[in-house]
C-alpha cells in the first residue's frame, strides 16, 4: 500500500538507537484509545519500529520483535578486518564501505523476522529515511524489500557498513534528516506525531574514535534542530513532538533498558493525548 | 552627479555582512568588501563562522587588503598538516593520547601566525561590530562572542575537529563554528540586520576515499553541508527582510592557496558581489525605516 | 487561552495565559497583528502562564517576530516556563530572537 487513504494523522520515529523502542509506548496509547495512523516514516533506529508497525503487527508482537531484533548478539563480533584496514590502510585495501561490526549477526536477525517481505506488504503506507553516501543527500525509500531498505537506513557510520541499494551506497539516515518530518509534510498530512530524541554527548573521550562518535553525536543533533526549526515553519498544520525524558543514559547497546524506555514512550504520549483529541476532533468535523 | 541615496540623510538600513566557513575560500569575502567599499554601501556588522571569521575580524578591524593578503598567505599553508600522519597512525594504535582537547596537528604555529596578526586586538576596537560563532565541544550549541580579545574567539571559531585542537575560553572547550552554525545569518538577524548578505561555501565532497581520515573527513564534510542547508533554510524563513546569498566558485580543491591564486579568489568574490549589485541597490534604496 | 495587553512607554506587553497551540495560534496572530497596526511596534510576549507551546504556537509568534521587525520593532519573549523553554530552544528561536527570564529584563531591553 502506497497512497495514505486519509491524511490525518502521521508517525514519524527519529534517531535515536534504542531510544526509539519509545515509539511502541506511543503506539501503545494510540492503540488503547483507538486512533489510526495514516502514514508512518522511520529514521535511523526509528525505521525497525516504523515497520514493525507499518506490518500490522500488534504491540505486544512489535516489543518481541524487536527484542529478537536488537540484542547484543549484533554487536557482539568485532570486525577484525575493518579494524585492521583502519590502523594500516596500505597493508589492507581500505574502502569507504568501513564497518567497526560485522554485520552478518544483524542481517540474520533482520531477514528471520521480515524475510522477503517488501513495502507493498505494510498495511499503512511506510517511508524510511537513509543518507547517500557520496553525496549527504536524504534518500527516501520506499520500495523493494524491507531488509534492504532497513539494512541501510541503520547504517551509523563507523559502526555498520554503507549499504548498496540499486545505484546508491546508502548509509544511516540520521546524517541527513534525523527526524524527517518533512516527508509526511510532503505526503500532505495534516497532523504530525514525532517523535525525537536529541542525542547525549559522552562525556569522556579517551581516544580518536570515541572523539569522532561524540563529533558525529554532536553534529546529528544539530541537524536534528535546524531540521526542525526549518519543518516548523513550513509545515501549515500541526506537529506535535513527543520528546520522552530518560533520567538515565541510554546508548546504543542496552537493550535490556527498552522496558523502561517503552514506558517512557507512554508516559509522554499521555501527555500529548488530550491535545491530539481535540485536534482529531476539530479535523473530523470541519 | 546624482547623489548616492545611501549616503543622504539619516536612517539607511542596516546592512550585514555574513561570512560562512570555507577554510581559504573565505577570502574571496574581500572581493565583497571591495565592492561594498566602491558602492559606498556601509554595513553595520560583520559576522563570521569558521574560516569566515578571519576575514569578519579583518575587515571589523580595518585592515588593509595587503595586511590581509599577508595574513592570508601565513595562515594557510602546506607545512601547518605536518605532523598529521604520524600523529594519526600513534592515535589509532593507542600509542599517543587522544582526548578532547587533542588534534592531529600541533597547533603552535597557526596560534602564534594568528598571534601576529591580531596581537591584543579585542572586540571593542573593531570600527564595526563584530560577532564570531564558535561551538561548545560538549553540548554542540553554537557560541557568539562579541566581547574579549579577538585572538580566542578566532582561534576557537577555526578549530576544525580532529584536526586543530579545542580551544578553552574561560569554561568552556571551543570547537569549529561550522559543527553548529556554517552561515550565521541568525546572529545578524538577531541584531536586528535588515539586508543580510551572506557568502557561504559548501564543502567539497570526495570522490574516492582511501583511509580512515579520508572517510571521517568526509562524513563531517557531509554532515556540516547538511547543517549549513538546513539552518539556512530556517533563518531564511524566520527573517523578516532580505538574505542575499553569494556563492562565489571557486575550484572546491582550494585548500591553501599560493600569492598567485590569491587576486583569482578576490576576483571570484567580487565577481558574484557584483552580480548581485543591481539588486541590492534597489533593496538599499527604498525608503528606509526607522 | 486568554489574551491581556499592557502598555508601557512605547512598548506593549501581551500577556497569554494558557496553550498557544493550533486552536488557538490564529487568535495570538490575530491580536499580534492588532497591535502593531494599532502602532506598537515594540512588543513583549509575556510567557509566563504558558504551559504549552506547540508548532502552531511557534509559527504564531514567527508571524508577530517578523511583522513587528518589517515596522522597525521587535518582538521579545519574557519568561518562558521550562517546557516552552526547551520547545522555543528545539526550534532555533533563541537564535533569532530576544528572550529574557523576567517581564522586568526583556521591558529594559527596549531602552538601550
Amino acid at each position: 500500500m502506497n497512497q495514505p487513504q486519509n491524511n490525518r494523522l502521521a508517525l514519524v520515529i527519529g534517531s535515536g538507537a534504542v531510544k526509539c523502542a519509545a515509539a511502541l509506548g506511543v503506539w501503545k496509547v494510540l492503540n488503547r484509545v483507538g486512533i489510526e495512523v495514516d502514514l508512518l516514516v522511520g529514521c535511523s533506529g526509528g525505521s525497525l519500529f516504523a515497520t514493525t508497525m507499518a506490518l500490522g503487527y500488534s504491540v505486544d508482537e512489535c516489543i518481541e520483535l524487536t527484542q529478537r531484533l536488537w540484542n547484543r548478539s549484533i554487536t557482539r563480533k568485532r570486525d577484525t578486518r575493518s579494524f585492521l584496514k583502519a590502523l594500516l590502510p596500505q597493508v589492507f585495501k581500505f574502502d569507504e564501505r568501513f564497518g567497526m561490526f560485522d554485520d552478518h549477526a544483524m542481517l540474520k536477525n533482520l531477514r528471520a523476522v521480515f524475510g522477503e517481505s517488501t513495502f507493498t506488504e505494510t498495511v499503512v503506507p511506510l517511508y524510511l529515511v537513509a543518507t547517500d553516501f557520496h553525496t549527504g543527500e536524504p534518500v527516501v525509500l520506499d520500495r523493494g524489500t524491507l531488509v534492504d531498505a532497513l539494512r541501510a537506513s541503520i547504517s551509523v557510520p563507523f559502526i555498520w557498513r554503507p549499504w548498496r541499494v540499486g545505484e546508491r551506497l546508502l548509509i544511516d539516515g540520521a546524517v541527513s534528516n534525523p527526524l524527517p518530518v518533512d516527508v509526511a509534510i510532503r505526503e500532505g498530512v495534516e497532523l504530525i506525531l514525532a517523535v525525537g530524541f536529541e542525542t547525549p554527548a559522552p562525556r569522556r573521550i579517551k581516544s580518536i574514535s570515541r572523539f569522532v562518535f561524540h563529533l558525529n553525536s554532536v553534529m546529528t543533533n544539530n541537524l536534528y534542530r535546524a531540521n526542525f526549526a526549518f519543518h516548523n515553519l513550513a509545515h501549515h498544520a500541526e506537529i506535535i513532538t513527543v520528546m520522552p525524558d530518560f533520567t538515565q543514559q541510554v546508548t546504543l547497546f542496552d537493550t535490556y533498558l527498552i522496558p523502561y524506555v517503552i514506558q517512557q514512550g507512554e508516559h509522554a504520549m499521555e501527555q500529548q493525548l488530550p491535545y491530539l483529541q481535540r485536534l482529531l476532533g476539530e479535523i473530523h468535523s470541519s | 552627479m546624482e547623489m548616492n541615496p545611501l549616503e543622504a540623510g539619516t536612517g539607511r538600513k542596516k546592512v550585514a555582512l555574513v561570512i560562512g566557513s570555507g577554510g581559504a575560500k573565505c577570502a574571496a569575502a574581500l572581493g565583497l568588501w571591495q565592492v561594498l567599499q566602491e558602492e559606498g554601501i556601509q554595513i553595520s556588522m560583520a559576522v563570521g563562522s569558521s574560516g569566515g571569521s578571519i576575514y569578519a575580524a579583518a575587515i571589523s578591524l580595518g585592515f588593509d587588503l595587503h595586511t590581509t593578503e599577508e595574513l592570508t598567505l601565513s595562515l594557510w599553508t602546506r607545512d601547518l598538516m605536518e605532523g598529521y600522519a604520524t600523529n594519526l597512525r600513534r592515535a589509532m594504535t593507542g600509542e599517543a593520547r587522544f582526548n578532547e582537547s587533542s588534534g592531529l596537528i600541533d597547533d603552535g604555529p597557526l596560534t602564534e601566525r594568528l598571534r601576529q596578526a591580531f596581537g591584543a586586538a579585542s572586540f571593542n576596537d573593531a570600527r564595526i561590530p563584530l560577532y564570531i560563532v564558535s561551538t561548545d565541544f560538549y553540548t554542540g550549541e553554537s557560541v557568539v562572542h562579541d566581547d574579549g580579545p579577538v585572538l580566542d574567539a578566532l582561534r576557537a571559531s577555526i578549530a576544525i575537529p580532529m584536526i586543530i585542537p579545542p580551544w578553552q575560553v574561560g569554561d568552556r572547550l571551543l570547537v569549529d563554528g561550522a559543527v553548529s552554525d556554517p552561515l550565521p545569518v541568525d546572529v545578524a538577524i538577531k541584531e536586528g540586520a535588515q539586508v543580510i548578505l551572506a557568502m557561504g561555501f559548501e564543502l567539497p565532497i570526495r570522490k574516492r576515499m582511501r583511509s580512515y581520515t579520508a572517510v571521517t573527513t568526509h562524513l563531517n564534510s557531509l554532515y556540516m553541508n547538511n547543517i549549513l542547508k538546513s539552518t539556512f533554510a530556517f533563518h531564511n524563513l524566520a527573517h523578516h527582510a532580505e538574505v542575499v546569498l553569494l556563492l562565489p566558485e571557486l575550484d572546491p580543491a582550494i585548500g591553501a592557496f599560493s600569492a598567485e591564486q590569491f587576486p583569482t579568489v578576490i576576483a571570484e568574490g567580487a565577481r558574484s558581489a557584483r552580480e548581485q549589485l543591481p539588486y541590492l541597490r534597489r533593496l538599499l534604496s527604498t525608503q528606509p525605516v526607522d | 487561552m486568554e489574551i491581556k495587553t499592557s502598555y508601557h512607554d512605547q512598548v506593549a506587553v501581551v500577556t497569554i495565559e494558557g496553550s498557544i497551540d493550533a486552536l488557538t495560534s490564529a487568535e495570538v496572530s490575530a491580536h499580534l497583528a492588532g497591535q502593531i497596526s494599532q502602532g506598537y511596534h515594540q512588543l513583549i510576549l509575556d510567557l509566563n502562564q504558558v504551559e504549552y507551546m506547540s508548532s502552531a504556537g511557534l509559527r504564531a509568534i514567527m508571524d508577530g517576530l517578523k511583522a513587528s521587525r518589517q515596522s522597525g520593532g521587535d518582538l521579545r519573549l519574557a519568561a518562558p516556563q521550562p517546557g516552552v523553554d526547551k520547545v522555543l530552544r528545539m526550534a532555533g528561536f533563541p537564535s533569532i530572537m530576544k528572550s529574557f527570564p523576567s517581564l522586568a529584563e526583556a521591558a529594559a531591553s527596549f531602552k538601550d
